[in-house]
């Protein structure tokens, strides 16, 4: 694994405005950053991030099914009680899940490490799919990357694939918060894929969602809601009005509710607890378990509830080195023992690795000055050379 | 890489919406989401402190149950 810098297109942002990209660009700072990508054997591609992520996948499932109808886990992991039904319904059910991303530390040596599972809502699968792979075709085209060059990634084919599962012929409805440009280029692009596998459409504000007086979910036109995409985080869907509404509901949900306890840190305690050692997992105890004390005065603190980085500590020897500002912690932390970030030309990138109906299809790599990923992070396009 | 690697490449990435045409779908203004509740976003107090400023209704954040429209309902 190596940070090449390489010339940028002087034409992408043109290329990314003509593909709907519009937030390559973030409050006056670069998202996407092609002034250096990220190169990797083949080999490292399969056995350190593919194989891993497909046998994590295989463990998350391991546990859901275990912890699903278990009150000791859902206490633990602090899902709500109203919602345990729900969740337990949609695992029993085998509500399907289309996509997820799992986020590691690998610097080429030694296996990756699991930081964390964006299993509800992760974003930057445009930007994965699409940007980085046009970056790679036209790189090849104008010397910026070798010749021969290619990428871990299938996603755009697989998602297509995915929702024909779904049901070539449904009406799906996408939902999120459509304020932010960010989202919606997300639900733009996934509504693409689902419209190339013959479902047919319709963009809704989350606010937009009705209750008809049958207890379904409507659209603005009074449509019933049969099967919706959300990028809105369960936990804030129990929380939210309709939330007490959901069971009630035929709408089927993707990522469906079974997915809330994958989204939550308390997945790393328990998965250390159930695969003790996996190369790929780091130490991670419960705050308020006494194993904790076993990872010693470093240690990395996430809240059990926390996005892109908030709230999250990393102290070494007992001192808070950096922590990101944030409004979580209140249902109690973890702590994850401290696997320090790759350094590559001052720069700290972790590694997201995609997975599409479970297949492990992509990567995308985004990079910070600061050894804690945030929402300020940028996009480094990867090849495999 | 060998003739014989194991492709990894999309071999065909086609979009039928965005582009162009849907450009005026994603043009919004990005709101940024830095880890606040539902119904929030992260902002500056005149102290220079972080808080969360609510902004959102969230799902069913209109309050209205009976399904009507176009009523100009504030967000």
């Amino acid at each position: 694994m190596r940070r090449i810098t390489c010339p940028e297109r002087d034409d992408w942002r043109a290329t990314a405005d003509s593909a709907g990209f519009d937030f390559h660009t973030i409050d006056g700072e670069r998202y996407w950053d092609e002034r250096a990508y990220y190169a990797f054997t083949l080999d490292e591609i399969e056995r350190a991030i593919e194989q891993p992520t497909g046998e994590i996948d295989a463990m998350c499932l391991e546990l859901v099914g275990r912890a699903i109808d278990d009150e000791s886990s859902l206490r633990r992991l602090k899902i709500p009680e109203a919602f345990w039904p729900l969740i337990s319904e949609s695992w029993h059910r085998d509500e399907a899940s289309l996509y997820g991303r799992l986020d590691f530390s690998f610097g080429g040596k030694g296996p990756a490490k699991l930081l964390e599972y964006n299993a509800d809502t992760p974003t930057s699968i445009f930007e994965a799919a699409v940007f980085q792979w046009t970056w790679l075709e036209q790189g090849i085209e104008r010397n910026i990357v070798p010749k021969r060059s290619d990428q871990f990634n299938s996603i755009h084919e697989r998602l297509i694939e995915a929702w024909k599962k779904f049901g070539a012929g449904r009406h799906l409805h996408l939902a999120g918060a459509t304020e932010s440009a960010e989202d919606a280029g997300t639900l733009a692009y996934l509504e693409d894929t689902a419209r190339q596998a013959g479902l047919a459409t319709t963009l809704i504000d989350i606010r937009d969602i009705g209750l008809a007086d049958d207890g379904s979910f409507v659209d603005l036109d009074s449509r019933a809601i049969d099967l919706a995409f959300k990028l809105y985080p369960w936990e804030w869907m129990f929380q939210d009005t309709f939330g007490a509404q959901l069971r009630n509901a035929p709408t089927r949900w993707i990522e469906p509710p079974w997915k809330a306890l994958l989204s939550n840190k308390g997945i790393l305690p328990l998965l250390w607890e159930m695969f003790p050692g996996h190369p790929n997992l780091l130490p991670a105890y419960f705050e308020d378990d006494p194993k904790a004390t076993s990872l010693g005065a470093s240690f990395v603190r996430k809240p059990i509830y926390s996005r892109e980085g908030a709230n999250v500590a990393l102290i070494s020897a007992g001192v808070t080195v950096v922590e990101q500002a944030g409004p979580y912690g209140a249902e109690g932390f973890i702590r994850q023992a401290l696997a320090p970030l790759p350094e590559f030309s001052g720069q700290y990138p972790v590694l997201g690795s995609w997975l599409v109906d479970h297949t492990p299809c992509g990567l995308s790599i985004r990079e910070d000055e600061n050894p804690i990923t945030g929402n300020t992070s940028r996009f480094l396009p990867h090849a495999i050379v | 890489m060998t003739a014989n690697s194991k492709i990894k490449r999309s071999r065909r990435v086609v979009l039928t919406m965005m582009g162009t045409a849907a450009v005026g779908a994603v043009s919004m203004g990005f709101v940024p989401r830095e880890g606040c509740p539902p119904g929030t976003e992260p902002a500056l107090d005149p102290r220079g402190r972080l808080y969360c400023r609510a902004f959102y209704g969230g799902f069913g954040g209109y309050g209205y149950g009976g399904h009507g429209h176009g009523h100009g309902f504030g967000g």
